[in-house]
């Protein structure tokens, strides 16, 4: 009895003790993260729920932000949501698969394989400012890359303003966001299929795979919580799409290229409208999060 | 010498212009005794003996007059000068980057962190501040400039009748021409009225030479095109009212000025590229010989002034009257814009009020000697140095009837974000005039 | 451990073997190669850009000489550049930031990821979902409530000289929390392949959690130190939003305000804000073709079997 008394207290002691490791461990991360983040989530909130300028004394209005953020068209808030999400696809559907079509080519010991990952992540060190003055050169009306390469190839009928016409203005701007992150999530990936022992890869070789085979079946799915990381990396980025949008179109034309962010933004800082802004990113925060979790959902889904 | 009677007939002009306030009541435009005469004599700092011998104090100011801003020089000679005539008084000042000061003005206000003195643009981005309580009211210390500062030209930061802000330079729409191209086309000066404007254009089309340089893809440079064809088209003060909220923007005058806006977009006088292009590269375009005509700020005078190549081409006048009956020469779109105003919050906000009148007075002094705008001061000193093009304006300013400030100014912040959102659409041909005043009535209370 | 490494090697080794097994089609090969030398110049093209642009008037960046080399050499733009304000000062504050918040974000996502992903417990994995909410956060929506709180420590006697407004850390602990849910995202990905045999074979050996966590779990996570590391870069070294509200001296500037201070309100000389830019960027690419070997090792060291 006595001995089985002591053993109870000890595996109490041992829980408590694993209870504050536990605590201890994430302390740092909460602390910063409740101070940082939370805080802000919940003043948003409580300003999504008024009318306020930023500076004088706010009235509460209840959801009349809400309500209006989805009936005044001219908010433009389902545009902006519209165009984030298209962005949020071809990331999901374009970036990803090339960015993980390199990882698997560069992880297969090519000759050269060091340099050409260097080079793929440089885009992704250069600092905004300088890809987007870059495409804009390139979509220049007049002297841009592609209308002189289509006055060379006498196809100058499909030149267009690119940045300025509705329908080109957002490809205009999708191209180089895309563009710029595949370097980041081939490094991300290629760590990830580095990370695969090589034993296996060997054995399934000895069984006849073919490369690709190998690819396919052992290191995609070995690999799978660091795509799980890209995708959710890629959605919420694509919501929350800022730079690139502010520098080559900055909305336009007609406020067709908006995204939640460049809104926000306008709404917090140029319209003084800081209740409506909250609520801008109250939503934002809100379709993130559950983008976030619905991925990580699939992917469980996916591996029982 | 010539310089000096400019001036005189400069202020003479200010005295009869009907600057209208912001606020909700009209700052009565007392005409001032005319002080040309008098106070170009001296700029001696003395007569604020009060601050010189106070105890010694801090004061910080945030402005937007960055390193590669045109308005550098002026406040860095200002700031020189006043820590010379004020030792007593540590002056700190920072400069920050025009678009991204005002998310962080805001922000400022927002916390209650505003520095003692900071600058500001006037009428309705100061008059939020302003409704706030968190500016300083200059009233009291205007009594000591009011010699030297018109108050016509407090119009546009008197708020309930009360003074809020220092102005420094003004600006006006100016419409620049390449003397060069419109030779080519048989004009010597620039045509003096719409018809003769027109048929000018035109010309410049038929010989393949572009009229008009506009950037869509910044819609305040099309507003100074589109602000100056209504001026014009139904007189200043209907605009005026309408842009502060007296009258409604369903007019119809309005309306059909801007079907004779779209009409010139339409008759192909505009750069078909300019909706994809930013202002820089419009300019660049400009003096590069693109463009016959470019309707901007006189900001740009100094730029144009200093390229010396260019500046032998280039002249700047007044756009042309399209209906005499409502409109005059003389009724022009810009004004004081701006300011320096002082923080509620600053614990040595007496002091700060009377620095940045000083302050104002002589970067706006500065200023004008560097041709990076029109004093709001009453200049005095050698003026004669003034580059020809900002002389050219100042002519224009002597005739003035009217100023309408720039609508995104004059309008409260969020109905300025609609108010240029529909201007975007009509460059765009995306609605014609009815559409414009209908949308904007009901979007705009 | 030192029986794990030998294996390694030995695998390491039979890995180049392999590829003698099975000779790949030369036709494939080729256009392997073909796409990855296509993709390189679309890669390198920005940095050329970048360098030539710096060295160019507003003429020829407008219209003239848009991607051509320039044709007078305006090595002026640089000394325009370093000469506006204190670039020098910016560039080791924005080290200073971005190394700061890094090593934070780090070491507070590796010690949560461990008591997310390897210590069983009921809220484990609410908790995580806790943390993902930081992804969603618009840096824009941030700026005021932080920046209220930020005045409010500032008026502390004791805290605000450390922490309030115009501080280094003004700046380090907001970064070092945008990072931190990435990061946990990041190491939970790389913590989760790591066999659980490990932690009991620790565990029997006499670690407890914090041992099994600083002798084993760290070591092994090198790969992922690199990834938070260059995320966490990317985060701080540009960042401008933050920079440009909480810090309103310009002894404690960083580099993003400062080339945005490139710009006038109305007339913009474009050739000086490229040359900061580069100089912003190149000693960054340099230090990174200099790692990228360690980097790439580290990715490798990861390799355990799956």
């Amino acid at each position: 009895m006595a001995e089985n008394n002591t053993l109870k207290k000890s595996k109490n002691r041992k829980e408590l003790w694993k209870g504050i490791s536990i605590f201890l461990f994430l302390l740092p991360a909460l602390l910063l993260f409740v101070s940082v983040l939370i805080a802000p989530i919940a003043v948003s909130v409580y300003r999504s729920l008024q009318d306020w300028n930023g500076f004088s004394p706010g009235t509460f209005i209840g959801f009349s932000n809400y309500k209006e953020l989805f009936t005044n068209g001219s908010i433009k808030f389902m545009v902006g949501l519209k165009n984030s999400l298209i962005v949020a696809f071809f990331s999901v559907f374009v970036q990803l698969p090339l960015s993980l079509l390199l990882a698997l080519l560069l992880g297969r010991k090519i000759k050269g394989s060091r340099f050409f990952l260097s080079v793929f992540f440089m885009p992704v060190l250069i600092s905004t400012v300088v890809i987007g003055q870059l495409w804009l050169k390139i979509y220049n009306p007049d002297y841009g890359l592609i209308n002189r390469a289509l006055d060379a190839l006498n196809l100058s009928a499909w030149k267009h303003v690119w940045v300025g016409e509705v329908g080109y203005a957002l490809v205009a701007v999708l191209i180089p966001t895309i563009w710029q992150f595949v370097g980041y999530h081939m490094l991300l990936m290629y760590a990830g299929v580095k990370g695969v022992s090589p034993d296996l890869r060997e054995a399934a070789m000895l069984d006849g795979a073919t490369n690709w085979q190998v690819d396919k079946y052992v290191v995609i799915p070995i690999i799978k919580p660091i795509i799980k990381v890209s995708v959710i990396f890629a959605v919420t980025g694509s919501l929350k799409t800022y730079d690139l949008v502010r520098i080559i179109t900055n909305g336009g034309p007609f406020q067709t290229t908006e995204v939640p962010s460049t809104l926000l933004e306008n709404m917090l800082f140029l319209r003084n409208r800081y209740g409506m802004g909250s609520t801008i990113s109250v939503m934002l925060i809100i379709l993130c999060f559950a983008f976030a979790l619905l991925i990580g959902a699939a992917f469980k889904e996916k591996e029982d | 010498m010539k310089m000096k009677r400019l001036v005189s007939v400069l202020l003479a002009g200010v005295m009869v212009l009907s600057l209208v306030g912001c606020g909700s009541t009209e700052a009565p435009a007392a005409a001032e005794p005319a002080p040309a005469e008098t106070t170009a004599a001296e700029a001696a700092p003395a007569e604020t003996a009060d601050a010189a011998t106070g105890d010694a104090i801090t004061l910080d100011m945030w402005c937007i007059a960055t390193e590669s801003d045109s308005n550098r020089g002026s406040y860095e000679k200002a700031i020189a000068d006043m820590q010379a005539a004020y030792p007593n008084i540590t002056f700190n000042w920072e400069a920050f980057e025009n678009e991204s000061y005002k998310t962080k003005i805001k922000a400022a206000v927002s916390a209650d962190e505003l520095p003692d003195i900071f600058f500001t643009w006037s009428c309705a981005f100061l008059g939020d501040f302003v409704k706030a309580g968190k500016v300083y009211c200059l009233d009291d210390e205007y009594q000591n400039w009011k010699d030297e500062l018109p108050e016509v030209m407090l119009g546009n930061t008197t708020y309930d009748g009360k003074h809020y802000g220092v102005p420094t330079t003004m600006n006006i729409v100016g419409l620049f021409a390449n003397m060069d191209l419109l030779k080519e086309v048989g004009y010597d000066e620039v045509p003096g009225t719409y018809e003769d404007f027109i048929a000018c254009c035109d010309a410049l089309k038929a010989k393949g030479i572009i009229p008009f340089g506009c950037a869509g893809k910044e819609t305040w440079c099309v507003t100074e095109y589109l602000e100056s064809v209504i001026e014009k088209s139904v007189g200043a003060d209907e605009l005026n009212d309408i842009f502060l909220g007296r009258a409604t923007w369903n007019n119809e005058g309005v309306g059909n000025a801007v079907d004779t806006f779209q009409e010139l977009v339409t008759n192909g006088y505009f750069d078909p590229a300019g909706i994809g292009l930013t202002n820089d590269e419009v300019k660049a375009n400009f003096m590069a010989g693109k463009y016959a005509f470019y309707m901007n700020g006189t900001w740009n005078c100094a730029d144009f002034a200093a390229d010396e190549e260019f500046y032998q081409k280039v002249k700047v006048s007044e756009f042309p009257v399209i209906d005499s009956s409502k409109a005059k020469l003389g009724q022009l779109i810009g004004g004081p814009s701006d300011t320096l105003a002082v923080a509620a919050s600053s614990p040595n906000a007496e002091a700060a009020a009377a620095y940045a009148m000083e302050l104002g007075k002589l970067i706006c002094h500065y200023g004008y000697l560097d041709g990076c705008g029109l004093p709001a001061w009453t200049p005095y000193g050698d003026t004669s140095q003034v580059n020809g093009l900002t002389q050219a304006v100042a002519d224009i300013c002597a005739n003035a009837d009217t100023y309408v400030l720039f609508g995104d100014t004059a309008m409260p912040a969020d109905e300025a974000q609609t108010y240029l959102s529909y201007v975007d659409q009509v460059y765009g041909c995306q609605i014609d005039g009815a559409g414009f005043i209908e949308g904007l009535a009901n979007d705009i209370r | 451990m030192a029986d794990l490494k030998t294996k390694r090697k030995a695998s390491e080794d039979f890995e180049e073997e392999r590829y003698t097994l099975k000779k790949t089609n030369p036709v494939v090969k080729v256009i392997v190669y073909a796409f990855l030398v296509f993709w390189a110049l679309i890669n390198l093209f920005p940095i050329y850009f970048m360098f030539t642009f710096s060295l160019k008037s507003n003429e020829e960046i407008f219209g003239k000489n848009v991607i051509g080399l320039p044709h007078d050499w305006l090595w002026d733009n640089y000394s325009a550049a370093m000469n506006t304000g204190d670039m020098k000062l910016y560039f080791l504050n924005s080290v200073l930031v971005t190394v700061s918040a890094t090593l934070i974000a780090i070491i507070a996502s590796l010690m949560a990821t461990y008591a997310l992903t390897r210590i069983k417990w009921k809220m484990s994995g609410m908790t995580n979902s806790f943390f993902m909410l930081g992804l969603t956060i618009p840096i824009q929506a941030a700026i005021v409530p932080l920046y209220v709180l930020l005045s409010n420590i500032s008026k502390n006697p004791v805290f605000g000289k450390a922490f309030g407004i115009n501080t280094y850390a003004s700046l380090i602990i907001p970064y070092a929390g945008f990072t931190l849910s990435m990061a946990i995202l990041i190491s939970s990905g790389f913590m989760v392949k790591i066999p659980y045999d490990l932690d009991e074979a620790a565990r029997i050996d006499g670690c407890g959690l914090w041992g099994t966590f600083f002798k084993i779990i760290v070591p092994l996570m090198k790969p992922a130190l690199s990834t938070i590391g260059i995320y966490s870069y990317l985060q701080c070294w540009n960042e401008f939003m933050f920079a440009n509200v909480f810090i309103s001296d310009s002894v404690h500037r960083t580099l993003p305000v400062g080339i945005k201070a490139l710009s006038g309100q109305h007339t913009t000389n474009w050739g000086p804000i490229g040359a900061a830019l580069c100089i912003a960027t190149f000693p960054t690419l340099i230090v990174y073709i200099f790692l990228s070997k360690r980097i790439q090792e580290s990715f490798i060291a990861g390799a355990i079997k799956g």
